[in-house]
């Protein structure tokens, strides 16, 4: 597709979204955006090429900055030149002296000092920054990055886009590394330098009807509003010196000064936070620093980061989240690598929000442990007759090279269990393994003092041997009981003196030994007050335990298989508060190739996951402002420090921000800091900043709330509440929560105020919020519903608080895409990836008789056939002669030989793909009239729907309208 | 001194052991929100006094019941029965894994007692030296 950059009015910049596969078009000035190609430039929009008052964003300071020699400098911009006139005619202006008149507001600036390299070529004299401007920071999209660490690693930044990187379905911030490359990229990011001219003016808000708009699911794609930090707040002009909203986002982009103005504009405040996200290929990995050179502040003990303030000649530095003064380490203007003076303002935790740090001896209890793994296979009858034994061992066995062992330290052990455990072990240099049976559950011990967790390279050839024999040995097993909580007592002997990972899978309740758990479900009880009892643990046992795991530095994942009732909530405490994950595979039967294909695959993800081990994470922030709770999965250890035994990837946590004290600084800075071990046994810290600005007007912060995070808060808020209240609460309490923002709204932002009103208001950056609180008001795990599982609750709200927005949002608001006419271009193989049809509002009033659709949410895909499809379209997909044939359920596309099935089959690899995380959907085929159950499972779906006694988005909106005015009336 | 009075003593003696006991609750919270206890710590220190601390009371007004007096039993009730009430429904046992969210609730009731405690300590006294006056006449 050619970028039509090139094509814009004046005033318009166009970014590409690589999840819609189409461009959006900004209108630089207002900041306002749409997708169709702007026409005829708009009255009152500057119409000159190159803006007036263009001060080329970070332009003329960067080279005396950065001080770099003229010509060096002038290389990089000439190559920006070459390509973009409007660009280069205001970074061309030669690096003033020292003496010159800086433009931008010098006064009060901060000093920017090299001292190794300054005296050099200043004379010593201190160089006033001139205004970094909106170059600051995220807000800053217009400075491209062509200066920076070693220069070589931003190019490469800078080059790197979606082209080499398969779209994800994440909002990107308009960051001019992540803009399109290929040709259009220059240009691109000369439009991007008029852009930034935007962000000095204040938010704009724009008021919307909920009432006549409806709901445009590519609203979702959108980035959040953008942060737009005053002049001067940061070190760097880099893009990357504040944090992608898919490491770390605030539900407000601008934070009010005081709670009170907070609690007027009733919007949550809140980080959602996802430190450990994994990185595709041909994305930024995260910056390392090897030199241990750790500045830290001496009173709050913040790491050094872009937004710090270098005084005292740069000798010292201001913490930007206490005010201290510290010294600079005498090292870190010193480039150990090279054993020479190195350049200050090229070090990665000056110019990256998202930094890592090598970690020395301070930070470490003990030397860094090796990761260890203990599998619990679960071998009794119904494990081995579902076939999870062997599909387990296998997926075991092929991934086995693919657990993370760089430096061959990585111990595993295997136990098998039904009603007695079954340890192997396997002795040093032997190639073979003995089976050792405890039957003594009710006081676990471990058979043999060692040779039981072994290290991965050294018995890999055993361990293969022992693998493929597992399934044979317990075939005919015909025990039925499950020893879970003895296996896990066993386990956790074994791993206590290092800590690691235990996976734990099990086919059915655990009946034996300790954590042994009654059947529960009582149908009569479903979707009544006491149903939040079933969500909750039955057993102390597996609280208690977790802590105790927590202590001893060990992680545990559930897999879950049972057709049966589980108790999956239970069961899930432990994942939840030792940071693991559950998965839940309900009525496994490897005997379908969907299943086995699903588990084997994200069972293999999980293998093969690079993971964090023994890590404590604390997110600090700016004077005034105090975390107050959090959500997700770890064990909250002090009142600020959250532990997580081993963290998975791409995992989220929401943490709640209250506003102590009034905020006099023009801008806040919340870091987050994961201190944890590689799985390649080397300690380090993560470091995440976020910085964003205070602002003391209402409207600015409704105008910078953050619509997925806020979606994300609740959700998390609403799981909460289901446990500790009832599940109707949950639902209540969100939804009051809606109202009240939109009372508050209405009575602040509108001409109507306090009075009825005919329109529902809400400003445009959270014109979603509504159809995404319906949605999650309609997700499994808070429906209101007598049908509905608690196995299936349980899980579907422990994925409410773990996944990261990127899936979560589509979790609860699934797209729908109409596959029988989508774009010609849909399906294939683009400029970046493969090109998506245009995703439709969710809801039934779309579906076709004739069609073919399919609908998403992450978790699961549904392929709806309507009952009218032509024959030719049953042909071409399912290979087969006609819709009567066709079967509903789970499926595998075939891949034909005809274009079409090749589109529809590259769409469903690319939602399945798209996405962080390991989950691999299921395909079901769902046809217009066939089993009902598959039927309503799919439409429910569709939330904008009516369905049984779940409002429709339309009513939905309308009670919400009665709501508002009822309260407003006031 | 008849058995009135012993009792009345016995009760005065209790009251402090709980006033003690509610202090030391009261410093452990507020050594949690200022991070020099970790939850797990706490709730292992805590957790084994309170079944302990609901028995003495709950001894202590059966003696009351026993012996009839009226006023103490009315003025005891109410927090055998919110004891009860707790055991019962497994809310007396101080959970780690919520503590950060419920501790604000827990420092509450915590004052409340202590209060509840104090006055009943001076009720008690009060009461002992009526018996004795009355013995003495």
């Amino acid at each position: 597709m050619a970028s039509p950059a090139q094509q814009l009015p004046p005033g318009w910049a166009a970014q590409w979204d690589p999840n819609n596969q189409r461009y959006l078009f900004i209108e630089t000035a207002s900041g306002h955006s749409q997708w169709e190609v702007p026409g005829a430039p708009q009255g009152g929009q500057p119409v000159p090429d190159q803006p007036p008052a263009s001060p080329a964003p970070g332009g003329p300071h960067n080279p005396r900055r950065r001080q770099y020699a003229a010509g060096q400098t002038q290389a990089y911009y000439g190559g920006e030149t070459a390509v973009d006139p409007t660009y280069g005619t205001s970074t061309l202006v030669p690096p003033p002296t020292t003496g010159a008149p800086a433009p931008g507001p010098v006064a009060g600036g901060p000093q920017f000092f090299t001292p190794g390299l300054d005296n050099q070529q200043y004379g010593g004299a201190p160089v006033p920054a001139p205004g970094t401007g909106i170059s600051g920071g995220g807000g800053a999209p217009g400075v491209p990055s062509y200066y920076g660490p070693g220069a070589d690693q931003q190019q490469q930044v800078h080059q790197h886009d979606y082209i080499n990187g398969p779209a994800y379905g994440q909002p990107q911030p308009p960051q001019p590394s992540f803009t399109p490359g290929g040709g259009s990229v220059d240009a691109l990011t000369g439009q991007f330098g008029a852009l930034g001219l935007a962000g000095q003016k204040a938010f704009q808000l724009y008021t919307t009807n909920l009432l006549t708009s409806p709901p445009e699911p590519r609203e979702l794609l959108r980035p959040p509003p953008e942060i737009r930090l005053p002049p001067n707040s940061c070190v760097s002009p880099a893009a990357t010196a504040n944090a992608d909203p898919s490491y770390q986002r605030s539900t407000l982009n601008a934070i009010p000064t005081t709670s009170s103005l907070l609690s007027k504009s009733k919007v949550p405040l809140a980080l959602v936070i996802t430190p450990y996200r994994s990185v595709k290929e041909g994305e930024e990995q995260v910056p390392l620093v090897t030199d241990t050179v750790i500045a830290r502040c001496r009173r709050c003990r913040a790491y050094i980061n872009p937004y710090v303030q270098f005084i005292d000649g740069g000798n010292r530095w201001r913490c930007c989240i206490c005010n201290m003064s510290n010294e600079v380490p005498q090292l870190f203007d010193w480039d150990q690598a090279r054993n020479q003076p190195g350049d200050r303002w090229a070090r990665a935790e000056l110019n990256h929000s998202v930094v890592e740090f090598v970690a020395p001896s301070e930070y470490m209890v003990r030397p860094p442990q090796p990761a260890a793994y203990v599998f619990l296979i679960d071998v009794s009858h119904t494990a081995v007759q579902s076939g999870m034994v062997a599909t387990a061992t296998r997926t075991l066995l092929e991934n086995l090279e693919r657990i993370p062992d760089e430096e061959d330290r990585t111990k595993v052990s295997i136990i098998c269990y039904d009603t007695s455990l079954y340890f192997f072990s396997i002795a040093p240099g032997a190639t073979d393994s003995t089976m050792l049976v405890v039957s003594d559950i009710e006081d676990v011990f471990l058979p043999k003092p060692s040779d039981l967790l072994v290290n991965l390279a050294e018995a890999r050839s055993s361990l293969e041997g022992l693998l493929g024999r597992v399934h044979d040995m317990f075939q005919e097993n015909s025990i039925i009981g499950n020893a879970l909580g003895p296996a896990l007592q066993a386990a956790f002997k074994l791993l206590s003196p290092i800590g690691g990972k235990i996976v734990a899978l099990s086919s059915s309740l655990p009946t034996l030994g300790a954590g042994a758990l009654k059947n529960r479900e009582d149908p009569k009880i479903l979707g009544t007050a006491k149903e939040s009892g079933l969500l909750q643990a039955a057993s102390p046992f597996y609280k208690t335990f977790a802590i105790d795991c927590s202590r001893a530095q060990i992680s545990v994942d559930m897999f879950l298989f049972s057709a049966a009732y589980q108790d999956v909530a239970s069961l899930a405490c432990l994942p939840h508060y030792t940071s693991g994950q559950t998965y839940y595979y309900p009525a496994f039967n490897a005997a379908r190739s969907e299943d086995a294909q699903k588990f084997a695959r994200e069972f293999g993800e999980v293998l093969a996951m690079p993971i964090m081990l023994e890590a404590v994470m604390r997110v600090r922030a700016s004077r005034g402002l105090r975390m107050s709770s959090f959500h997700g999965n770890f064990f909250v250890r002090s009142t600020d420090l959250l532990a997580m035994p081993a963290v998975p990837q791409d995992q989220s946590y929401a943490i709640e921000v209250q506003i102590e004290e009034t905020i006099t600084s023009p801008f806040v800075v919340f870091q987050t800091a994961v201190l944890h071990t590689t799985c390649y046994s080397e300690r380090r810290i993560r470091v995440i900043t976020l910085a964003l600005p205070t602002t003391t007007n209402l409207s600015e912060v409704f105008a910078s709330a953050d619509q997925i995070a806020l979606a994300t808060l609740f959700a998390n808020k609403a799981v909460e509440r289901s446990l500790t209240h009832k599940l109707e609460d949950a639902r209540d309490f969100t939804f009051q929560k809606l109202v009240e923002l939109l009372v508050a709204y209405k009575n602040s932002m509108t001409s109507g105020g306090a009075g009825a009103s005919a329109q529902l208001a809400i400003s445009e950056n959270m014109k979603m919020l509504p159809v995404l609180v319906l949605g999650l008001l309609k997700n499994v795990g808070i429906r209101q519903s007598a049908q509905i599982p608690p196995d299936i609750r349980a899980y579907s709200q422990a994925l409410l608080t773990s996944l990261p927005s990127q899936l979560l949002i589509p979790y609860i608001y699934p797209t729908f895409y109409a596959l029988h006419s989508m774009p010609a271009e849909a399906g294939t193989v683009g400029e970046h990836g493969v090109i998506m049809p245009p995703p439709l509002p969710s809801t039934s009033e779309r579906l076709e008789r004739h069609g073919l659709f399919l609908i998403e949410d992450g978790q699961t895909l549904f392929l709806w056939v309507g009952r009218d499809a032509v024959p030719q379209l049953v042909l071409d997909v399912f290979n087969l002669p006609s819709y009567e044939v066709l079967r509903g359920g789970k499926t595998t596309l075939p891949v034909l030989d005809n274009p079409f099935s090749q589109r529809v089959y590259a769409v469903i690899e690319k939602v399945r793909e798209m996405r962080r995380g390991v989950y691999y959907p299921h395909l079901y085929v769902v046809k217009e009239d066939g089993e009902p159950p598959l039927r309503l499972w799919a439409l429910s779906a569709l939330i904008q729907d009516r369905a049984d006694v779940l409002p429709s988005y339309q009513q939905f909106l309308q009670s919400l309208k009665e709501k508002v005015n009822g309260v407003g009336g006031y | 001194m008849g058995p009135l009075a012993w009792l009345y003593l016995f009760s005065i003696l209790v009251s402090a052991g709980f006033l003690f006991c509610t202090v030391y609750f009261i410093i452990m919270f507020s050594d949690l929100e200022s991070d020099y206890v970790n939850p797990i710590d706490l709730c292992s220190r805590l957790n084994p006094l309170v079944v302990p601390e609901h028995g003495a009371h709950a001894v202590m007004t059966t003696l009351f019941v026993l012996s009839g007096q009226w006023v103490a039993i009315l003025l005891n009730a109410p927090l055998v029965a919110f004891n009860v009430n707790k055991i019962l429904k497994k809310g007396h046992v101080y959970d780690p894994t919520e503590i950060f969210r419920t501790v604000e609730r827990h420092k509450m009731e915590v004052y409340i007692k202590l209060a509840f405690y104090l006055v009943m300590f001076f009720w008690y006294l009060y009461s002992f030296i009526a018996v004795l006056v009355a013995e003495g006449g």
